[in-house]
């Protein structure tokens, strides 16, 4: 008895096909992973599975009731809840305000609601710190992800999708969560879990689904499955490992000193930071998000001003990939060529106070071939690129050459295996080419991988190691 | 292009609607539609009026269309077209046969004047916080006062009866093509004006960064870019187009100013920005489209025995049919599609 039940869905969008024929049942009280290269269409799965999203033909059954399309609200109550791989929540309105839209009985007051009581337990439970009353344009990428899972999480349901909720996360915030996920599973709720992280679905699913540009390759059975079988499966070859040459750092390019930064909600949130970074080096900076990463990367490449202390950068150009691709990264709206082109320096591409829209959009092409952006062409608008793909546009648009600076916030968040290798490895050429790189994230093998240097940011000020329970 | 399509197909809708509003006018159907074609299209009156009534519909839903992409939601286009109107007179008032070389000298002046106005509104968003949306709209009301001050004082004509100014002399005036028609040079220049923003809006630097703080104002901060400034330089450029609507209007239609100066085109702009999706081609098409509407309307006003209001019923129902469109367009089995990514 399947609870959910994938029967021959297909969708393209204009030409393109993001799924194909794919067929799938989901068993009462199993983890389901679904896996997949960038652009497989796992969130396109996933917002047919919401009812956002109309399949071109094939149905969906969800507890032997089709799935109505259009109807993202029915879909929720009766039971099926979604964490979509982008947020969705309302930028202006606190927490509490977005944990009460959508889930407030008739006539409750939303600020007195059982939904925020609830997930303010919730959250508890999950060690999960979040102020209730902060706006949510004011979080870090790391808080947004936990106010989406809360909000997917109250009220009971009984599947639960999760598509790459551990992709900001620390490994020990993703191992709550996900010990969170295998206690539900154990109560009876069906999770599907989209994830890159192949550790992940070794430690919770018990089955995983491969799917192969738009099309199923297989369900394995992860009781008798090996990590390489799967891995294979997913793009199609084994995996190139990204390892750094041995190089001796330069000369000085950036020295801050008692830097003291305040976030957007006007507390300061870097408290007193102090370092050097020189060409040739990579300097990993660890921690959960919201510690005072994006302040500092913000200060840095000179968006933010600083309350006090100083920052002398020497190099010229600097390269900058923040936190959230979809509002500080691109403009979903305009073209990838546009979007490559903006962060360039215009003049270079102008002439005679025009645009060479021609040539920008070849150089985009050529970006686009040596980063894997995998889209038609460089016209199709960003928006309409699966997630792990936006995330390669702009780290073509900082990494197709050497800046003298690299300042990298998640540089890898969503992206394949495949690709994050590949990115890793760029980010490494860089360094080695004379860049210096500071680089914030809070994928722990990511730090220990690439950084020559490793620190943790807590509560704004830098440590040599995390104490107490956040590690 | 789809908004093309879509407005083409809103042409076809529209001749719909407005057999509907002539039944309801009960104004014989032929003979309806004989009149507004007559004074719209297939007369020389009739089509030289359409573009006559189309020109500052262009420039000011243009002027729209450049604030709106910044995200500055201008809508004191009215009181910018009459202020462009108001400093185009003065100019020539003010500086005597040194403006009277030619119509540029006003029609600059007037550009100023609506920049001026709006740019002042721009300011007080970035600066005070205080929403264009409401500033424009206020501005709106005071340019009102000044104008009836200025003529009845400063620009009174010299017989001092009428509040209204004296009529521009002929070398400030732009060339007419026939005596019969109203017919002027302006709408060269409002031709030269959309084709002068595809360029700034899609080749140009300065309207890159524009649409990129418009749509993405994070991603506008994280790259360096300004998004103050260029707020501001939105509005300037937005208030100069309706300025310049005024002073074209001016120097190419009516020759002098008075209190019926104001007709409604800086209103009237803003669903020609919204109908032309905020695109210079599409707010061309979006204007001519209105232009000739008006200008049938008035036919029809004028023999069918109606009364005006008929022309405001046209123009809302016009409204109504492209927005309907554009749902139609946007969910076609009723369903909603949300982007993903
Ligand atoms: N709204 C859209 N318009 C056009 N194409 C789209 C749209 N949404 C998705 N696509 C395309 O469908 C394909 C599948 O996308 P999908 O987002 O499902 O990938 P994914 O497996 O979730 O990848 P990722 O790991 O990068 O998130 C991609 O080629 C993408 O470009
Ligand atoms: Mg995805």
């Amino acid at each position: 008895m399947a609870v959910l039940e994938v029967r021959g869905v297909s969708k393209s969008f204009g030409s393109v096909q993001a799924l194909e024929n794919v067929s799938l049942d989901l068993r009462p009280g199993e983890v389901h992973a679904i896996l997949g290269e960038n652009g497989a269409g796992k969130s396109t799965l996933v917002g047919i599975l919401a009812g956002f999203l109309v399949p071109d033909s094939g149905t969906v059954e969800f507890q032997g009731v089709e799935i109505r399309y259009g109807h993202p609200t029915e879909v929720r109550e009766a039971g099926l809840r979604i964490v979509h791989q982008h947020f969705m929540l309302v930028p202006q309105f606190t927490i509490a305000e977005n944990i009460a839209l959508g889930n407030l009985r008739r006539w409750e007051n939303p600020y007195q609601c059982a939904a925020v009581s609830e997930a303010s337990d919730l959250a508890e439970r999950l060690g999960w710190g979040l102020d209730l009353e902060s706006r949510v344009d004011q979080l870090s990428v790391g808080s947004l992800q936990r106010v989406e899972i809360l909000r997917a999480l109250i009220g009971g349901g009984s599947v639960l999708v999760l598509d790459e909720p551990t992709a900001v996360l620390t490994a020990e915030e993703a191992s709550e969560l996900l010990a969170f996920v295998r206690a539900r599973r154990d109560e009876g709720m069906t999770v599907v879990l989209v994830t890159h992280k192949l550790r992940e679905v070794f430690d919770v699913a018990d089955r995983a689904t491969v799917l192969r540009q738009g099309r199923l390759v297989a369900t394995f059975d992860l009781s008798c499955t090996e990590p390489d079988v799967l891995a294979e499966a997913m793009v199609g070859g084994p995996v190139p490992m990204a390892s750094g040459t041995l190089r001796a750092a330069g000369e000085e390019i950036v020295r801050i000193e008692e830097l003291i930064v305040e976030s957007d909600r006007g507390s300061p949130a870097v408290r007193g930071i102090g370092l050097s970074l020189r060409s040739c080096e990579v300097l990993a900076i660890g921690g959960v998000d919201g510690n005072g990463q994006v302040e500092l990367a913000e200060a840095l490449v000179g968006i933010r001003r600083s309350s006090s202390g100083s920052i002398q950068v020497s190099g010229r150009s600097i390269a900058y990939i923040p936190q959230d691709r979809q509002t500080d990264g691109l403009v979903l709206e305009m073209s990838i060529a546009e979007n490559i082109l903006l962060g360039q320096s215009l003049r270079e591409w102008t002439r005679f106070g025009i645009l060479r829209m021609r040539q920008v959009l070849e150089w985009a092409q050529s970006l686009m071939r040596r980063f894997d952006v995998r889209a038609e062409s460089a016209i199709v608008p960003a928006g309409a690129l699966s997630g792990g793909n936006q995330q390669k546009v702009v780290v073509a648009r900082n990494l197709h050459r050497v800046p003298d600076l690299l300042v990298a916030v998640n540089p890898t968040r969503g992206l394949d295996l495949r690709a994050e290798a590949a990115v890793r490895k760029a980010i490494l050429e860089c360094a080695a080419q004379g860049a210096a790189v500071l680089l914030l994230s809070t994928d722990h093998d990511e730090i220990e991988a690439l950084g020559d240097r490793v620190m943790y940011m807590e509560s704004g000020r830098l440590v040599d190691r995390l104490v107490g329970s956040t590690l | 292009m789809r908004v093309h399509v879509r407005i083409l197909a809103s042409f076809a809708l529209l001749i719909g609607a407005l057999i509907l509003t002539l039944l309801v006018f009960r104004v014989p159907i032929g003979e309806g539609l004989r009149l507004i074609g007559q004074g719209a299209i297939f007369t020389e009156a009739g089509w030289t009026r359409s573009a006559v009534r189309s020109t500052p519909l262009v420039f000011v839903g243009l002027g729209m269309a450049v604030a709106w992409r910044a995200g500055m939601y201008n809508i004191g286009g009215e009181g910018q077209y009459v202020l462009g109107g108001l400093a185009g007179a003065a100019s020539v008032s003010a500086l005597g046969t040194a403006a009277t070389w030619s119509p540029a000298v006003p029609i600059l002046a007037a550009c100023a004047g609506g920049g001026l106005l709006a740019g002042l509104a721009g300011v007080l968003q970035v600066w005070r916080g205080i929403p264009v949306v409401i500033s424009t709209i206020l501005l709106n009301f005071m340019v009102l006062p000044l104008q009836e001050w200025l003529l009845q004082g400063p620009l009174q004509e010299a017989k001092g009866q009428i509040p209204q100014t004296d009529r521009l002399p002929d070398s400030a005036m732009l060339a007419r093509f026939d005596p019969r028609f109203d017919l002027h040079a302006g709408v060269f220049i409002a031709v030269a004006a959309v084709l002068a923003m595809a360029v700034f809006l899609y080749r140009t630097p300065a309207g890159f960064r524009l649409r990129v703080v418009g749509l993405g104002p994070r991603a506008a901060r994280a790259h360096g870019i300004s998004g103050d400034r260029v707020r501001v330089w939105a509005m300037v450029l937005s208030g100069s187009l309706c300025g310049l609507a005024g002073g074209v209007d001016l120097t190419g239609l009516t020759g002098y100013l008075g209190t019926g100066f104001d007709q409604g085109w800086g209103f009237m702009g803003i669903p020609v920005a919204l109908l032309g999706a905020l695109d210079p081609v599409g707010v061309f098409l979006a204007a001519v489209y209105f232009g000739v509407l008006v200008a049938g309307c008035e036919n029809l006003a004028r023999f069918a025995d109606v009364g005006s209001p008929i022309v405001y019923v046209v123009q809302a129902v016009a409204v109504l049919v492209a927005v309907g469109l554009q749902h139609w367009r946007f969910a076609p089995k009723g369903r909603a599609e949300v982007e993903l990514g």
